[in-house]
């Protein structure tokens, strides 16, 4: 419990100090490091605090269980490498920075320590304010910071409503034990699925992730998201496991899944394309836990629990890989001043090794390159969603094969993106142009935590399975030692060892490797082959034409367009869910501009009067 | 049984018979069994560029002496200068030698016409040969066995 | 219509070297009021698409730059290809790395030694250029020449013209992977390769003409085996080229890729099997007396199909005239020596396999004064860039390699 106190009091300080940007964030990361103290400790044995009643009924309490030690374990490693990385990214902004930042991660906090509805929504609320603000923070990003409120107070409504539902059938805002209708699960469900940014919800995350800076990005791709599902693990624990609602997260997620790394292929923004990629990842997620919800209400329970799994290696892999990315492309764009894929080419020579590694190890992870963690995560989905044939009714066999044949495509795309991607930044040949020396030690500190994370976490996963209480999922087989065999179900269906596929492909590698370097001072090094003159500025292959072919073919799916302006040529790419979006807009306009000329038309000033008398007077009434 | 393997194994040792020439060349006898050629043309008159199509036919069937055409000077051993540089392509040709691995050999064919420079002025580094004149196929795969080796 | 083939200027005044209906001709005149006079002026740096006039940008854009050195041209020439990725949007086509100046070496040269630098402009089409100068000399210097001579040289041009299409449709082949029917007309080309050595000691042809005669004539034993030969290869080609126009997958490649309306080809100014493959019915041969027989090979449609086919019904019509002409030659026992002095000025013009070689030549004391030579080839990768546009880089191969065109036919 102390650790929690520890944490709002660092946090606490980290808004107390803001205009020494330094200290502040300083504060931040130790007020982090508290809350994976807090998840050690609550892992095996959970706790709470003691209960502030508010007045009757409304009571303000928090604690730890092990659903939430969980999350705030995987949240927690993001927080304190984001909060890391800003000390030295931080300077690049403006003073008010560290309080909107302290604060939002405190909103986070709240959330997954809150032991009841109105600890909860304070939480989402000061998170959700507090990231608008930090948004903000970058020039000219009013529309996308504003989209991203809209959204997410959407959702606050739509929990309110939630909880409203909750409290009219039980007279109790507890979020633990069970009770709960179908009314509070819906309405919740579309809260969370706001936040994590499902289809057809996900519109406000790509403007957001991409105007925001790089820290807010990732803090708000990976952690902010994570709420999302936390909650719906958390709601759906408290309104039972109905059938339905795993049926239509898995046919939302699978579809969510396919759009975002669909999308992602096509993006040319470099925050672009990793925010895509979040649609897909928390996609996946979503499938996941409802494979898990439906295997439940079928009784499955050894499925059910393997897909929930499934759901948090999926969480832990892109709530790491996506911090990891989003911080060491934030620090190409910042050092270059860029922000297209083509653009940012050349991070290797130009910004660093070491982003530039990062962005490759964590593109290998998003593209399952065994042995690191994202391949586990990809395995681990596909292996359940092979299970689902033991599913009784045919309906969710479908739903399930449906959401099955749309990750799979989204997994091969997203290996497409993630080439287009590391290809062009990391790897790619630079511009010649000089990058910004900017202070990055703290930068590269944490974007090295995270990559030994990224990879390390593939070698050890055994071990964090069963940390997280997933320990019958090990086994030894086929003269692997216990218990560094994953299997998929029991009786066994498919198993793999990401321990030992490091080992074999790290022995094979060794190989060629010891060859490498042996030869090294013989080998020839010239410059790539270009028909015999040096490439000019004007003639490298483009990052757009890399994923032309694949815009073409799916023109139809894309709305791809080539527009022809004058002498200019371009194409044109859209998601397709924004017109909708805009037309609501356009929609919305004309009918407030019809009202406000027939029905309000008088002084504003008459109207906050007339507002204030009624509330005024309902105080009382109601009182 | 087929006796396709003896046939084959015959044409080899008798065909190589056929082919002889007197052009003076440094062996490559590394080569011997598998010789990867990679053509340019400098600025010739396209006469050379054709024969080394015609080289290619299945008349001459080059491949029966381990020889073939690489799409890149990084696959390359052998590199053909077709013709006499003209002064643009002097750089690109230089910059193709460059690109070969080593070991490698540079072939000087240098045609029957009269325009451009002479390759030999370049200082081209492993000419195995500089051969002046238009010449067949015939001659060619000669002198390419002997590069490589197969003919004294 | 008529088509600008070239422009030179004489005495202060302009000249245009005209072709229409089959017919070459000088007139007095303005380049710039044809479309295509920009080509005229820049084909030793680089060729264009006349026919469009704007700049492509844009962001994406960029210059996907084939060449000079790939093994899929196989000559010193770039292609820049203007693209967002995989459709072609707009082409140049550079031809400086392979311009040896041989128009301008032949300036003050003497006579002779200017028909082999005119030889050596393009080795694939030796005949068509040393013809082509040849006739421009004799006219010139108003040398006769015999019938004997003419016929032999007809020979020539037709033996080179069914070696270039044979060489151009089987690149097409191998474009479209069809690998079987490629060796087969690889086999083809080298054998008609040898049939020229036969013919005129010369694989490609050169060293054959000289002003006003032949430095060869062919003995009757050879003249047999020439004919024997071609017969052979008209059989293997028929039945090639029947088997390979059912093949789905190849005929599907070819059409409707890179099209081209005859009103734009003769703006352009193309002229030969490209030419007549957009339903244009000309063709040099059907005024010369040599041919007397010619049927004029051509098509509707202006696709790479269509190029493919006229070419193909050419190499029947050159196989057939080749053997007739044998058959019926009767060749005179004495040539005359023709006296090749004085001064002078003309044009001569000849169908090469990918369209009109015009020479003009201005000759003072043997020397000559003046030379401008218009190539097939310029107004060829004009219409490539053309027609290629709107196209994908898979169809690539098909529009070069369909219009036939050499870099070095171009830059000279």
């Amino acid at each position: 419990m102390i650790y929690i106190y520890f944490s709002f009091i660092f946090f606490a300080l980290g808004v107390l100090t803001t205009f020494y940007r330094k200290v502040s964030y300083i504060m931040a990361t130790i007020g982090s490091a508290f809350p994976f103290l807090a998840a050690v400790a609550g892992m095996h044995t959970s706790f709470t605090s003691n209960v502030f009643v508010l007045f009757n009924g409304f009571n303000l309490s928090v604690g730890v269980d092990h659903t939430s030690a969980i999350f705030l374990l995987i949240a927690s490693i993001s927080w304190f490498t984001i909060s890391l990385y800003s000390i030295d990214y931080g300077m690049n902004y403006s003073k008010k920075m560290p309080v909107f930042f302290n604060a939002a991660l405190f909103g986070m906090f709240l959330v997954l320590i809150a032991r009841d509805a109105l600890t909860f929504i304070s939480g989402w609320e000061i998170a959700t304010v507090f990231s608008y603000l930090l948004i903000m923070e970058h020039k000219h990003s009013f529309k996308e910071a504003f989209e991203f409120l809209a959204f997410g107070e959407i959702s606050t409504v739509s929990l309110l409503v939630a909880f409203a539902s909750l409290y009219l059938e039980n007279h109790s805002l507890a979020i633990v034990g069970s009770h709960g209708n179908w009314i509070f699960l819906l309405m919740a469900t579309i809260a969370f699925m706001a936040k994590m940014g499902i289809y057809p919800l996900h519109t406000w995350l790509i403007g957001a992730h991409s105007r925001a800076p790089s820290n807010v990005s990732a803090f708000l791709s990976a952690p902010l998201t994570l709420m999302g599902v936390y909650g719906l693990v958390r709601v759906l624990s408290i309104a039972g496991q109905p059938e339905w609602w795993g049926v239509l997260a898995m046919i939302f997620g699978g579809f969510s899944a396919f759009w975002g790394a669909l999308q992602a292929a096509a993006a040319k923004g470099l925050k672009i394309l990793p925010a895509y990629s979040t649609v897909e990842n928390n996609g996946m997620i979503l499938a996941t836990l409802g494979l898990s919800v439906v295997a439940y209400s079928a009784n499955l329970a050894v499925l059910s629990s393997f897909a929930m799994i499934t759901t948090l290696i999926l969480l832990f892999a892109h709530n790491t890989t996506k911090s990891l990315l989003f911080m060491a492309v934030g620090q190409a764009k910042e050092a270059l001043g860029e922000d297209t894929i083509d653009n940012v080419r050349g991070v290797w020579t130009a910004v660093g090794k070491i982003p530039a590694i990062s962005i490759l190890i964590s593109g290998l992870s998003f593209s399952a390159f065994p042995p690191l963690i994202g391949f586990l995560g990809e395995w681990m989905t596909l292996e359940a969603l092979f299970q689902s044939y033991k599913f009784p009714s045919i309906l969710d066999r479908l739903s399930a094969v449906f959401a099955g044949i749309l990750i799979a495509l989204a997994m091969g795309l997203a290996a497409f993106s993630m080439v287009k991607l590391t290809g062009y930044t990391a790897l790619g040949y630079d511009h010649g142009k000089k990058a910004r020396t900017i202070p990055s030690f703290t930068m590269r500190l944490s974007e090295i935590i995270l990559s030994l994370i990224v990879v390390l976490t593939g070698f050890f996963s055994p071990y964090m399975l069963k940390y997280f209480g997933y320990g019958t999922f090990l086994s030894g087989l086929f003269g692997v030692p216990k218990p560094f065999l994953i299997v998929s179900s029991h009786p066994v269906f498919g198993v793999v060892s990401p321990t030992f596929l490091t080992i074999v492909i790290g022995t094979l590698f060794l190989f060629p490797l010891a060859f490498y370097l042996q030869k090294l001072r013989k080998v020839k090094r010239v410059s790539a082959w270009n028909g015999g003159i040096a490439l000019k500025e004007k003639e490298y292959f483009t990052a757009p034409a890399y994923s032309f072919t694949l815009e073409y073919i799916m023109r139809k799916v894309y709305s791809m367009k080539e527009i022809k302006v004058g002498n200019k040529r371009y194409v044109s790419v859209k998601d397709v869910t924004t017109l909708f979006y805009s037309g609501l807009k356009r929609a919305t306009e004309i009918v407030a501009k019809f009202l406000s000329l027939t029905l309000m038309n008088g002084h504003i000033y008459s109207y906050v009067l007339y507002t204030m008398i009624m509330f005024i007077l309902l105080f009382f009434l109601i009182k | 049984m087929k006796w396709w393997p003896m046939i084959g194994i015959s044409k080899v040792l008798t065909e190589n018979k056929k082919y002889a020439t007197k052009t003076d060349v440094k062996r490559m006898k590394i080569f011997k069994r598998s010789l990867h050629i990679y053509t340019i043309d400098v600025g010739n008159s396209n006469i050379l560029n054709f024969e080394m199509r015609a080289l290619q036919t299945p008349k001459y069937n080059v491949h029966r002496f381990g020889m073939y055409f690489a799409a890149s000077p990084r696959h390359a051993d052998l590199l053909i200068v077709l013709g006499k540089p003209t002064k643009k392509m002097i750089a690109p040709l230089l910059e193709m030698v460059n690109q070969i691995p080593e070991p490698f050999g540079v072939m000087l064919l240098k045609g029957c016409e009269s325009s451009g420079i002479d390759p030999d002025e370049l200082k081209i580094p492993n000419v195995v040969t500089s051969v002046n004149g238009c010449l067949d196929p015939s001659e060619i795969l000669a002198i390419l066995l002997k590069i490589s080796g197969r003919i004294d | 219509m008529k088509k600008l083939l070239g422009a030179y200027r004489q005495n202060g005044e302009e000249h245009l070297i005209l072709q229409e209906n089959g017919k070459v001709f000088v007139q007095e005149g303005n380049a710039s009021e044809f479309e295509n006079s920009v080509l005229l002026e820049s084909r030793n740096e680089y060729v264009k698409d006349v026919l469009s006039k704007e700049e492509i940008s844009g962001n994406d854009i960029f210059d996907f730059r084939y060449g000079p050195v790939t093994s899929g041209i196989g000559e010193a020439g770039i292609f820049h290809l203007y693209t967002y990725g995989e459709r072609i949007l707009s082409v140049k086509i550079d031809t400086s790395y392979k311009r040896r100046g041989l128009d301008e070496r032949m300036i003050n040269s003497d006579i002779n030694d200017a028909l082999k630098l005119s030889e050596e402009i393009c080795g694939n089409f030796a005949i068509s250029h040393s013809t082509a100068f040849s006739r421009a000399v004799e006219n010139a210097l108003k040398i006769k020449v015999t019938r004997d001579v003419e016929l032999l040289r007809s020979i020539a041009l037709e033996l080179e013209r069914i070696y270039n299409h044979l060489y151009v449709i089987s690149r097409l082949a191998q474009a479209a992977s069809q690998q079987v029917l490629a060796s087969h007309l690889m086999g083809l080309f080298e054998d008609s390769l040898v049939t020229n050595k036969i013919f005129s000691d010369s694989r490609y042809l050169m060293n054959f003409n000289a002003i006003g005669d032949v430095l060869k004539i062919p003995s009757r034993k050879e003249l047999k085996d020439v004919s024997d030969r071609v017969k052979k290869i008209e059989n293997i080609f028929s039945k090639l080229y029947e088997n390979s126009m059912s093949s789905g997958n190849y005929i599907d490649r070819l059409h409707l890729t890179a099209t081209l309306d005859a009103k734009e080809a003769e703006l352009i100014g193309l002229t030969g099997p490209s030419l007549r493959a957009c339903g244009v019915k000309e063709d040099l041969r059907a005024y010369d007396e040599m041919y007397p027989e010619i049927e004029i090979t051509s098509d509707e449609e202006g696709d790479s199909l269509s190029r493919m086919e006229v070419r193909a019904g050419e190499i029947f019509e050159s196989l057939k005239f080749v053997r007739k002409t044998i058959d019926d030659l009767n060749l005179a026992d004495e040539t005359t020596s023709p006296n090749s002095i004085g001064s002078g000025e003309g044009i001569g013009w000849c169908e090469s396999p990918s369209g009109t070689i015009v020479y003009h030549v201005e000759i003072e004391n043997s020397k000559i004064k003046d030379v401008y030579v218009s190539t097939p080839s310029v107004f060829g990768m004009s219409a490539i860039a053309h027609s290629i546009v709107g196209n994908i880089f898979t169809d690539f191969p098909f529009v070069v390699e369909s219009f036939g065109v050499n870099f070095s036919d171009a830059a000279r």
